[in-house]
């Protein structure tokens, strides 16, 4: 590959991974109610009107919520499954690890479905949490995947001395264990969060009237055009973004030294 | 190491994993495939063992042709984004200078992070028949008349290749890095030609990382409702759409559900075919 | 998996961070403080419902927090409602030909007749036929327009409009949607058949077969009402099959080209109904909602909320209505139209099942 078809390769990419990201954000700032081109010149309006619309805040809030909720739970089952697996020579080890990562390998719709079977069947209303349980499901195994291989042998030896010391198994878990593995832990918490932050079909089919964003968003699109979901999209977009540089620059610069 | 004590611990350890995952993945799948044998009786479901909604998938011409439809374009697609990510990862890691490596991939990511319903809406604004590209072809005096791209087969793919290069892109790269780059000029001092390094030391070498992002774009891509709902225009429906359609306009759980079971069996033969390269078992 | 995503993961892991940490210590600030109503009601409604708009001020007024699920078809809400526990639901929005059907299943609630302002609807809409069983009342009609034609007149010649049969001349071919919701485009075939859509069976569904495949060649898609009015407005197409008001009047300040009319095979009347449920622990409540709804003000928000508009059943919303607002609805042209449409097609669930079946296949052709 000569280098200048790398570079126009590259440039091109990029053009193309930016492309409906850049229109988005520039037809949220649309004054007119459609976000189609022409473009009419800039306006704040949407952005005004989304913050002030209580459905959607509403829905973020959930969104936040369920996000954090479940991925503490789908961290916190991950890690010690992974601790056990690491750990003791259970009978079925493999089986184990497979049932465990099965949920990964399985399209959310599957996972919806099955919920929504099971739920219908022993009578239990949908609510936030019915998909809160959905998004731990879908996690779990990303956190034990994770934290499995994260686990290493000098670990091992840091929990032997403290056991030595005198200390509980809960103790060595919380103190010594978690700790070393803090990296990998937060990892596993924010790529869990995002992903139930993100999710849709789960939390489509799995919830009633608290709703999380993307089911909101779904429903914004669904009932007309409008320079709104633009504005919702963008602002997502940026916060996210923008938080992804502070951390890069702060936490992993220093992680990775 | 293996003392009875310990196990205790380790069992104590595991279970609330396995029993989460039992009691809200395995279970629920055994009742949906359940549910997939029985059927709807006017508007009330008779459950019993009928195959009646297996026969009708894959004889019935509109709903065996969902499935063809979603197996098409997830081929498609996974081909597409992997012969135009590896490029894109190879360029990152080797033509990039190192210290700007980290930047590009963050910049080759960063759309990832747009909201996943939004970002195929937003595919609508580009594509459309007064979207930009369009509207530059007709400036630039390359068209006169605007071509129809969205609401079609090639708008579901073109947003699909979009989420999939930047996933794919993420994977290779890393798989890239991993390599060490002895083994390239190892070849090279052999007397292997670029081409032939290529082809038979590093392909080879990345085969398990591409396998495995394929394996995941074909389970993420199969499984997919937004993407060709938003930007398909209803010219065809995939088996997800046709699942949405079973619960939101029929009501028909059943069908649902043998439609899921259809669409697990598709991504397990995946699997099967594709293991011998995949890491997931070996974790 | 170790090596590939696991480590491409961690790699981006902190591409990964995003949002959390902040958004996390954001969070109970934008979980809306508001909403420490004592009460609450459950409706399972259409979208246009979901506008806070409509429901807020009833909310205000009996300090109520209103809970509110949109659905799609019939056939997908009463499934909801079937597996719902007793209390789940207070009020219900339904297609008001098929209140019947949910009367038949023991769901509806009587609704006190002698409060509900029906001698001021237009009197098509009062639809006693479909809302009454028995001498009971379980519904209540709340809203109509048409499923018609929807065009845009800047590209094309409205006298072509004015027959359905021009759709299929070639002359616009490619340049057509269909709006995706079986029932109502069924009904316009089968009346450019000739066939009454009370008429409709098993038979002569078959004979709409192929006149609806044919339409389909002829379309370039067939879309939900967002991606119908991105079509329509952005020129996609020029044409929208099923389309009428409820599509244009929400774009008529952005593209005042947007218009439609009733071919003189004449068009489809939609309506939709609201009731309490039968199974309801508030019903005093879910019925001071339904009178809201059919008031004056509540008609004249309904029927201009933000999912799609559609004229109020209530005549009295007239004098709430701005003028504006009517011209957009055509308030004046209603006495006209209502004798040129019929109503949904009834089918039973067999029936429905075959309409589906058909719909299906042509989607999929």
């Amino acid at each position: 590959m000569t280098r200048a078809f790398a570079w126009i390769y590259l440039a091109v990419a990029l053009g193309f991974i930016f492309l409906p990201v850049g229109m988005l954000v520039l037809f949220s700032f649309q004054d007119g109610r459609l976000p189609v081109p022409p473009f009419n010149g800039p306006s704040l309006r949407w952005y005004a009107d989304v913050l002030g619309d209580r459905r959607l805040m509403s829905a973020l809030g959930n969104s936040l919520i369920v996000a954090a909720v479940s991925s503490a739970i789908a961290l916190l089952l991950g890690f010690l499954a992974a601790q056990a697996l690491a750990r003791y020579r259970l009978p079925g080890t493999l089986l184990m690890r497979v049932v465990l990562i099965a949920p990964f390998t399985v399209s959310y719709l599957i996972i919806a479905l099955g919920l929504l079977t099971l739920y219908n069947r022993t009578g239990i209303g949908l609510s936030l949490w019915t998909a809160g349980v959905g998004h731990v499901v879908i996690n779990l195994p990303l956190c034990f995947a994770i934290l499995y291989a994260a686990i290493g042998d000098h670990h091992r030896n840091a929990e032997r001395a403290a056991r030595d010391l005198g200390a509980s198994e809960v103790k060595v878990l919380a103190l010594v264990t978690a700790p070393m593995l803090m990296p990998s832990m937060l990892a596993a918490f924010f790529l869990s969060f995002t992903f139930s932050w993100d999710e849709f079909i789960i939390a489509f089919l799995l919830t009633r009237f608290d709703v999380t964003l993307p089911v909101e968003i779904w429903s914004l699109l669904r009932s007309g055009l409008t320079p709104r979901a633009n504005a919702v999209g963008s602002l997502v977009f940026l916060v996210s973004v923008s938080l992804l540089l502070l951390l890069e620059l702060t936490v992993f610069r220093k992680v990775r030294r | 190491m293996a003392r009875a004590h310990d196990n205790r611990q380790g069992w104590g350890l595991v279970a609330p994993a396995l029993i989460w995952t039992t009691a809200f993945f395995v279970v629920p799948f055994l009742m949906m495939l359940a549910l997939s044998f029985a059927k709807m009786e006017g508007r009330s479901v008779v459950t019993g063992f009928f195959p009646d909604n297996y026969i009708r998938i894959f004889t019935e011409p509109s709903l065996l042709r969902g499935l063809v439809v979603s197996l098409e374009i997830t081929v498609t697609v996974t081909v597409i984004s992997m012969v135009l990510a590896y490029p894109l990862a190879w360029i990152i890691a080797f033509r990039v200078p190192e210290r700007w490596q980290r930047l590009v991939l963050i910049l080759t990511i960063l759309p990832f992070w747009t909201s996943y319903v939004v970002r195929s809406y937003s595919w609508l604004l580009v594509l459309g028949q007064n979207g930009v590209i369009n509207k530059t072809l007709m400036t630039l005096g390359v068209i006169s008349e605007p071509i129809s791209m969205s609401a079609s087969r090639f708008a579901t793919v073109t947003g699909f290749v979009h989420f999939f290069v930047m996933l794919l892109t993420l994977t290779i790269y890393a798989n890239l890095k991993e390599l060490s780059p002895n083994y390239a000029r190892a070849a090279q001092d052999l007397g292997a030609g670029r081409l032939a390094t290529f082809r038979h030391v590093i392909l080879p070498l990345t085969l398990p990382g591409l396998m495995t992002g394929a394996f995941l774009t074909l389970v993420l891509c199969i499984g997919d409702y937004i993407t060709p709902q938003i930007l398909g225009g209803n010219n065809e429906l995939t088996l997800p759409q046709l699942i949405m359609m079973q619960l939101g306009r029929r009501g028909d759980f059943p069908m649902a559900s043998a439609m899921a079971v259809v669409l697990m069996g598709i991504v397990t033969l995946a699997y099967l075919f594709s293991a011998r390269w995949l890491r997931i078992d070996r974790l | 998996m170790t090596a590939a995503p696991v480590s491409a993961f961690r790699k981006s892991i902190s591409l990964s961070l995003l949002a959390a940490t902040a958004l996390t210590a954001a969070a109970p600030a934008t979980i809306a403080p508001a909403f420490a109503q004592s009460q609450e009601l459950n409706a399972l409604v259409w979208c246009d419902h979901t506008d806070p708009e409509l429901v807020q001020p009833f909310e205000e007024e009996h300090d109520v927090r209103v809970n509110l699920r949109e659905y799609e078809g019939t056939a997908a809400g009463l499934a909801i409602l079937e597996q719902s526990r007793p209390g789940d639901w207070d009020v219900l929005v339904i297609d008001a030909v098929d209140v019947g059907r949910a009367v038949d299943l023991g769901i509806m609630a009587a609704l006190p007749a002698d409060e509900l302002p029906t001698g001021d609807f237009f009197p098509e809409l009062v639809m006693e036929d479909l809302n009454t069983r028995d001498g009971t009342t379980y519904a209540v009609t709340e809203k109509f327009g048409y499923n018609t034609i929807a065009y845009n007149k800047a590209a094309v010649d409205p006298a072509d409009m004015t027959n359905f049969e021009t759709l299929f001349s070639g002359k616009y071919d490619g340049r057509i949607a269909i709006y995706d919701y079986y029932l109502p485009v069924l009904g316009m075939l089968s009346l450019s058949e000739g066939i009454d859509t009370g008429d409709l069976d098993a038979e002569a569904l078959e004979t709409l077969r192929e006149p609806l495949f044919d339409l389909r060649a002829r379309s370039s898609q067939v879309s939900e009402v967002v991606a119908s009015q991105t079509a329509l407005a952005t020129g996609e197409v020029d044409i929208l099959v099923g389309g009428g008001e409820w599509l244009t009047a929400v774009l008529a300040s952005e593209n005042a080209d947007l218009d439609w009319t009733i071919p003189e095979q004449g068009g489809v009347l939609w309506a939709q109904s609201i009731g309490v449920l039968e199974s309801s622990e508030n019903k005093d409540l879910a019925t001071e909602f339904v009178k809201y709804i059919v008031s004056p003000e509540g008609q004249a928000r309904l029927a201009t909320s933000s999912c799609y508009w559609g004229m109020p059943a209530n005549a009295a919303a007239g004098d709430v209505l701005t003028d504006e607002e009517k011209t957009v609805l055509r308030w004046d042209d209603q006495p006209d139209f209502l004798t040129r449409v019929q109503r949904y097609p009834v089918p039973d669930a067999e029936l429905d099942t075959a309409m589906q079946d058909l719909w299906t296949d042509m989607l999929q052709q």
